[in-house]
């Protein structure tokens, strides 16, 4: 058994260095500011939160170690049996779950919402065990964009959609449209929740390049493009996906926050690059710049919902933001 | 078509590059050779525009490399030690972006594309992701950007590492085919015994110095033999418990 304790402290000490990332949320810009300005009322934006991180926390601990490598060690059968029983509880999350069927046994819980807890769960973890062949997955079928640059746009599309901050702006815009189909939203909460998709998304615009790795950099450095070309294809994706997000809400003034949001974002995306991961919420700046994203993209909304034209001066904001921060990013980009 | 004087780079107190001074002429290959740390990569990125030298000067393609970066990029290809991959795109994407990065309108990049992938034998692979790819396929979706815009010169490091003998041969025919057309390759290489069939000028850097620039025509004996004069081999040392009794 000692090979056994060995690779699950191995394990154990992969999982736990990966979980820290999942702390990203705490500077994200939608948690945040629902602490701040909500406290224990924003218990609803916690859950949607919680809701969106639950499913790539249903990892297999198991999938850390490679299957090639797995397969090579000399495992007896009972020795890859207890390996595949334990693995498991290296999860939280399946601790939490046993919990959780513990109270639904007491009827503390209902055995509908530990069933739905579970069936995530159970999804998450055995989902990656199905690769899907070249050309099936969801990936291929991002749409084509037109100019040079399609490729580029699309890559940081895919980026964008492979963060949680995404997700839980979709959830927030279904929820809204839900509402507002069922007749139940006042049309003053419209412009609120629009402010509220947005900043949701606010934290990927602090952090454009943070999915970007290093061999991604040498290509922009090779590329005999400009700064504001390589800022633009980091910011076309971010506008697309507020325009469809806001869309059933306030749209011009969705539009407009979403521009504020860029226009402030790029001083950190370009002059304090930090690494995001994959299935995470993006983790925003410092709290100054975070505190002025927000303030300056809920007063653009507002403004333009009263004052329409106010949206030539946002815009006006940012392409002075594009040019400026895109001649920074081409001097950054020379390694020192 | 490449010509650098003096040119140095230091990170710190270590210098990578020590004042390197060297001539490549149109439609030369000429192979920088050294240990791992000499200083190639560094040399690479340094003409390539990758890395500002702290001293020296250099030109590529008759362009001051640091005062024309931009220009320089429009007119080199570029496979570099990091291959510069985005996990994000599929091996044709990859291609097909480079087209139209470097000014090729929509059909020809198609066109381009199309026959890269088949001469690399990357037709099979066209739509894997690259963060899915062996090392292989991405060394050769580097190698194709690499090609696809028509360089005048190539900058290549370490080309033929992780890839299959076949296409190692198509390559190497590549290279030598573009050569003849005037265009100017610079690669570094570990594997002498291609460098020497492939090369017309031979660089050796050691500890950021060259240490040997002489033509094919001038080699002593063999590459590896001139080579292994020139490097020191660190002591060897008996690895007593490999073989051994089992414990």
């Amino acid at each position: 058994m000692a090979r056994i304790r060995a690779i699950l402290g191995s394990l154990l000490l992969v999982f736990r260095r990966e979980s820290k990332s999942f702390g990203s949320f705490g500077t994200n810009n939608f948690f945040l500011m629902s602490v701040l300005a909500l406290g224990a009322a924003g218990a609803f934006l916690y859950l949607i939160m919680a809701l969106v991180m639950f499913f790539p926390m249903s990892t297999d601990p198991l999938r850390k170690i490679p299957p090639s490598r797995l397969n090579l060690w000399p495992l007896s059968s009972r020795e890859r049996w207890v390996l595949r029983v334990a693995s498991p509880w290296l999860n939280p999350l399946t601790w939490i779950l046993a919990g959780l069927a513990v109270w639904a046994a007491r009827g503390k819980v209902t055995f509908g919402l530990w069933a739905a807890a579970a069936g995530v769960f159970v999804i998450g973890f055995i989902a990656p065990s199905f690769p899907l062949a070249p050309r099936k997955g969801a990936w291929h079928h991002i749409p084509a964009f037109p100019g040079p640059l399609n490729h580029l746009i699309r890559k940081n599309l895919r980026e964008l959609l492979s963060t949680l901050d995404f997700y839980c702006a979709l959830v927030l815009s279904a929820t809204v449209a839900g509402f507002r189909l069922a007749g139940k939203l006042p049309a003053e909460a419209l412009l609120p929740m629009t402010v509220l998709v947005v900043l949701a998304l606010s934290s990927y615009a602090q952090s454009l390049f943070g999915l970007d790795g290093d061999q991604a950099l040498t290509r922009y450095r090779l590329f005999p493009l400009r700064g504001w070309q390589l800022l633009a294809a980091k910011d076309t994706p971010f506008l697309l996906a507020a325009l469809v997000l806001t869309l059933s809400m306030a749209p011009l003034p969705g539009m407009t926050a979403a521009v504020m949001a860029l226009t402030v974002g790029h001083a950190s995306s370009v002059n304090e690059r930090r690494e995001q991961v994959r299935w995470r919420f993006s983790s925003g700046a410092s709290f100054g710049p975070s505190l002025l994203q927000v303030a300056l993209l809920a007063i653009a909304a507002g403004t333009v919902q009263t004052y329409p034209l106010a949206i030539l001066a946002v815009i006006g904001a940012y392409l002075g933001s594009t040019w400026w921060f895109g001649r920074v990013l081409e001097r950054g980009l020379v390694e020192s | 078509m490449i010509s650098c004087r003096g040119l140095t780079r230091r990170f710190g107190d270590f210098t990578a590059v020590d004042g390197l001074t060297l001539d490549v002429a149109k439609g030369a290959i000429c192979a920088l050779l050294g240990p791992n740390g000499a200083g190639k990569s560094t040399t690479v990125k340094m003409l390539t525009g990758l890395v500002p030298p702290n001293s020296g000067q250099a030109t590529v393609a008759g362009l001051d490399v640091a005062r024309e970066p931009r220009e320089i990029k429009k007119r080199i290809g570029v496979l570099p030690e990091d291959l510069g991959l985005f996990d994000d795109l599929t091996v044709e994407e990859h291609l097909l972006l480079t087209g139209r990065v470097y000014g090729l309108n929509e059909h020809e990049a198609r066109s381009r594309t199309g026959q890269l992938l088949r001469v690399l034998s990357l037709t099979d692979g066209r739509d894997t992701f690259a963060g899915h790819c062996s090392h292989g396929m991405r060394k050769k979706t580097a190698f194709a950007m690499a090609l696809l815009p028509n360089p005048q010169v190539l900058f290549l490091d370490e080309p033929f590492e992780a890839i299959d003998p076949v296409t190692g041969k198509i390559m190497h025919d590549l290279l030598v085919t573009l050569a003849a057309r005037g265009v100017t390759i610079f690669l570094t290489s570990h594997i002498l015994s291609v460098a020497e069939r492939i090369a017309n000028q031979f660089v050796m850097i050691q500890g950021g110095k060259i240490v040997w620039n002489s033509s094919a025509e001038d080699l002593p004996r063999s590459l590896e033999d001139h080579y292994f004069d020139l490097v020191e081999s660190p002591a060897a040392e008996d690895l007593k418990w490999l073989g051994s009794a089992r414990s």
